[in-house]
């Protein structure tokens, strides 16, 4: 079975070849039978139905070690990326994801560093830093901090970026390691 | 000499602790835009905000 929602033509094609064309908007919802006898009901509420082609994913990652001021609150350059399936990841200036759909979106953010630092944050920050979502190192052993959250984003002119704070004394500690290290990800969970 | 150095230069009272994200009164913030380290909140409760013009005479 196929499903157009929001093309010119809304339809439904079914198993056996026939379609149904039927105003979305209208009608109370869409019930159609697949196979095994399931169902699938697609509501008459307003909104969009999702398809996994629409649903915004990203996967980026650091390519060089990215340099920063100890005590200072520090985005992080995430320069290359693995995919970016809608193309909403800006990884050459301003690094950062603006989605064009809206609704609620997982980030998963994780940061580290040459060296060991003391104070060590991560955080995953909204419009600039409107709303903070911050990961903290779990043992101060560690040289990596990370965080995840979910983040409702307005599909046109909200963003997200990744930050990093560390306080310490060597150079290393001052360094944000590259490769499969610091990366930053992300997908749509739910529409709005 | 970063803003950082120079902050604890004018206010050799301050400490680390002054500066960490989730318990302190004072973040500094670094956009990686080319601008550099800015001071984005100052809250601290008896010490004034440094000027432009006292970071910009602390030299190294």
């Amino acid at each position: 079975m196929s499903t157009i929602i929001n093309g010119s033509s809304p339809s439904v094609t079914f198993s056996d070849g026939t379609t149904q064309t039927t105003a979305f908007t209208s009608t109370p919802s869409v019930t159609a039978l697949v196979n095994g006898g399931n169902t699938i009901t697609v509501p008459a509420v307003a909104g969009t139905m999702m398809v996994s082609g629409n649903m915004p994913a990203f996967s980026v990652y650091l390519s060089t070690s990215q340099s920063m001021t100890s005590a200072t609150n520090t985005k992080v350059q995430f320069n290359t990326k693995l995919y970016d399936t809608a193309n909403c990841f800006d990884n050459t200036t301003n690094y950062r994801f603006t989605p064009n759909v809206a609704g609620y979106y997982q980030f998963n953010l994780k940061v580290q560093t040459g060296g060991t630092p003391g104070d060590f944050f991560c955080a995953v920050q909204k419009n600039g830093g409107t709303e903070v979502y911050r990961g903290i190192r779990g043992n101060t052993g560690l040289s990596c901090v990370t965080v995840s959250t979910i983040v409702y984003l307005n599909g046109s002119t909200d963003y997200v970026e990744g930050y990093v704070y560390q306080t310490a004394t060597s150079i290393n500690g001052n360094t944000i390691s590259s490769g499969d290290q610091s990366w930053f990800n992300g997908a749509l969970i739910r529409a709005a | 000499m970063n803003i950082f150095d120079k902050i604890k230069t004018i206010y050799p009272q301050l400490t680390d602790a002054d500066f960490v994200p989730t318990s302190g009164t004072i973040f500094i913030q670094n956009d990686s835009d080319g601008k550099g380290d800015y001071i984005k909140e100052w809250n601290h409760p008896t010490l004034a905000k440094p000027t432009p013009e006292q970071l910009a005479a602390i030299t190294a």
